[in-house]
C-alpha cells in the first residue's frame, strides 16, 4: 500500500495554491493577501470590478509577471512562462493573421513540440468540435469575431495542459454569440474536466460556467467571497437563463460584489 | 478597366500624339527641343529592331538596377533583422545611419566612379546606397510593429527567442518590408540611371546623356518613354508578387 501513497497525494494535491499572495507594480498594490486553493478538475471563476487585479493573478500564474510576495504553486511548480502544464487564453483571440485556421490552431502545439502529424490530426478534430469545419484554410480576416474566438478555443484545448487560464475570452462578443461560446466551452470542458481559472466581470457568465466563484474587491484586490455553485452538470447556459436556482446564485454573487464596492467608500 | 475606358484612353493618347506631330510639322513646336512622335517611334524601332543597340543598353541598366536592388535590399533586411534581435546595436548605429541617410546619395556618384570605375560597379554602388536605407528603415519599422498580443501568447506557449523571431516577428514585418522593397526598386533604378548620366560606357542613362549632348531630341524622348515603361513594369511585377505572398492581408 505504501507505494500507492505518492500517487494518491498527486491526485489530491490542489492544481493551484496561492498563499498570502500580494502583487504590486512599483508603488501600486494590485492584489493584497490572497489565499486560494484550487482543486483539480474545478472550474473556478474570479469576478470583480475592473482593476481588482484578477488579470494580474492570471498573468502571475502564467509566469508573465513577477513582483509578488507570498507562495504560489501551479501544478506543483513555481509559475514560469511557457509552463507546459498551463494553457492560457487571452481576452483577444490573438490569431496570427498570416496563418490559416488550421495553422493557428496548431500554433501552440507547434511551439510546445508536438509532432507534425499528431498536431494536425488533433487540430482538425478540435476545429470540427468548435464548429469551424470547412474553414480550415481560411485566414483570420475572413472570420467573424465569434469564429475567431472559436479558433482560439480550439488552439487552447489542443494543448495537453491540465490547467487552463482564461482571461475574459468572451468579453468582446455580443450577447448571443457569447451564450453560444459559453455552451461550447462547457461542452469542451466537460469531456476532460481540466482545471480552469476563468476571469470575467460578467457575473452571469461566472455562475453559469463555474463550480466555484471567487469575488474580489476593488483595488487592492482581496477575496471577499468564495461561493460554491451547486447547479448540476452537464449544464446548458441557455437553459440556465430561465432557471430559478441560477438566478438565486447570481443574486448572491451580485450582493457580495456590491458589498465589496460599498465597503471601499467609507 | 472596361473596354470603354481603355478605348477612351487610346483615343486621348492618339489625339495628343497627332497634335504634337501636326504642330511639329508646322513649326509651332520646335522638334530640336521637343522631338516628334514619328521621330521617336523611328528611333525606338531602329534601336530595337534594326541595329539592336538599345537591347544592350537596356540590359546594362536592368543589370545595374537589379543587382543593386538585390544586394542593397538583402543587406538592409539582414541588418534590420539584426537590429531587431540586438536592439542595443541599433541604438549604437543609429546616429551614423542617420548622417549617411541624410546625405543626398547621388552626390556620392563621383566618388564611386573613382573607386569602382566607369563600368557596372559604380552604378551598383550608387543604386545600392539608395536602396539600402529605404529598405532598412522599413525593415526596422516592420519588426517594431509586432503585436504585443502575439508576443504574450507565444511566451505563454514557451516560445524561444528564435521561435518568436521566425514565427512572429518576421512574418508580421513582411508587409512593411514589402512597401520598402517597392520603393527600393524604384530607387535602385534611379541610382543606376543617375550614375550612368554622370559617367558611363553603357546603359540607358549614358545613351540619354549622349543623345542630349548631340541634340537628338527624338532619341531623348524615346529613352524617357522606355524608362517610364521599365519603371511601370517592375512596379507592376512587384505588386503581383506582393499580392501573391501576402494573400492573408
Amino acid at each position: 500500500m505504501n507505494d500507492l501513497a505518492p500517487l494518491t497525494a498527486a491526485v489530491t494535491a490542489p492544481a493551484i495554491e496561492l498563499s498570502r499572495l500580494s502583487i504590486s507594480f512599483g508603488e501600486l498594490l494590485a492584489v493584497q493577501d490572497v489565499s486560494l486553493s484550487v482543486e483539480q478538475s474545478t472550474f473556478l471563476s474570479i469576478v470583480g470590478p475592473s482593476g481588482c487585479g484578477k488579470t494580474s493573478i492570471l498573468n502571475l500564474l502564467a509566469g508573465l509577471i513577477d513582483g509578488h510576495r507570498g507562495q504560489v504553486t501551479v501544478a506543483g511548480k513555481q509559475p514560469a512562462a511557457g509552463n507546459a502544464g498551463i494553457g492560457y487564453m487571452l481576452a483577444r483571440d490573438s490569431l496570427l493573421p498570416w496563418r490559416t485556421t488550421l495553422g493557428n490552431v496548431c500554433y501552440g502545439m507547434e511551439i510546445r513540440g508536438t509532432p507534425q502529424a499528431e498536431r494536425e490530426g488533433k487540430a482538425r478534430h478540435l476545429i470540427d468540435r468548435v464548429g469551424l469545419k470547412g474553414f480550415e484554410n481560411a485566414y483570420p480576416k475572413a472570420l467573424s469575431h465569434g469564429m475567431r474566438q472559436r479558433a482560439a478555443l480550439a488552439r487552447t484545448f489542443c494543448l495537453t495542459a491540465p490547467i487552463l487560464l482564461m482571461d475574459e475570452p468572451f468579453g468582446a462578443l455580443d450577447a448571443q454569440t457569447k451564450l453560444q461560446l459559453e455552451d461550447l466551452l462547457l461542452e469542451l470542458w466537460n469531456t476532460e474536466r481540466r482545471t480552469v481559472v476563468f476571469v470575467t466581470h460578467d457575473l452571469a457568465e461566472a455562475v453559469a460556467l463555474s463550480d466555484r466563484v471567487i469575488v474580489m474587491s476593488s483595488r487592492p484586490g482581496r477575496i471577499i467571497a468564495d461561493i460554491g455553485v451547486t447547479l448540476s452538470r452537464p449544464r446548458s447556459v441557455r437553459a440556465l437563463q430561465k432557471d430559478a436556482a441560477f438566478h438565486e446564485l447570481y443574486a448572491k454573487v451580485w450582493s457580495k460584489l456590491e458589498e465589496g464596492l460599498t465597503s471601499r467608500d467609507h | 478597366m472596361t473596354i470603354k475606358t481603355i478605348g477612351g484612353h487610346l483615343l486621348f493618347v492618339a489625339a495628343f500624339l497627332f497634335f504634337w506631330e501636326l504642330m511639329a510639322q508646322q513649326g509651332q513646336l520646335d522638334p530640336t527641343f521637343f522631338g516628334r512622335p514619328s521621330g521617336i517611334a523611328a528611333y525606338l524601332w531602329d534601336g530595337f529592331f534594326v541595329n539592336g543597340k538599345l537591347w544592350r543598353e537596356l540590359g546594362y541598366t536592368a543589370a545595374g538596377a537589379s543587382i543593386s536592388f538585390g544586394l542593397g535590399s538583402l543587406a538592409a533586411i539582414a541588418l534590420g533583422m539584426l537590429f531587431a534581435a540586438v536592439p542595443k546595436l541599433e541604438r549604437l548605429a543609429d546616429p551614423y545611419l542617420m548622417v549617411l541617410n541624410a546625405m543626398p546619395r547621388i552626390a556620392l556618384a563621383p566618388l564611386f566612379l573613382l573607386w569602382f570605375g566607369l563600368g557596372l560597379g559604380s552604378k551598383i554602388a550608387v543604386g545600392c546606397s539608395l536602396t539600402f536605407f529605404i529598405v532598412l528603415s522599413s525593415t526596422v519599422a516592420g519588426t517594431r510593429g509586432v503585436s504585443q498580443d502575439h508576443v504574450v501568447l507565444s511566451r505563454t506557449f514557451g516560445a524561444t527567442p528564435r521561435q518568436l523571431f521566425f514565427k512572429v516577428t518576421l512574418p508580421s514585418a513582411v508587409p512593411v518590408i514589402f512597401s520598402g522593397l517597392r520603393l527600393g526598386l524604384i530607387y535602385a533604378m534611379l541610382g543606376t540611371i543617375g550614375a550612368e548620366l554622370i559617367a558611363a560606357e553603357h546603359g540607358l542613362g549614358q545613351t540619354l546623356a549622349y543623345l542630349q549632348a548631340t541634340f537628338s531630341m527624338d532619341g531623348v524622348m524615346g529613352i524617357l518613354v522606355l524608362l517610364a515603361m521599365l519603371g511601370m513594369s517592375v512596379t507592376y511585377g512587384m505588386a503581383r508578387l506582393e499580392r501573391f505572398l501576402l494573400k492573408w492581408q
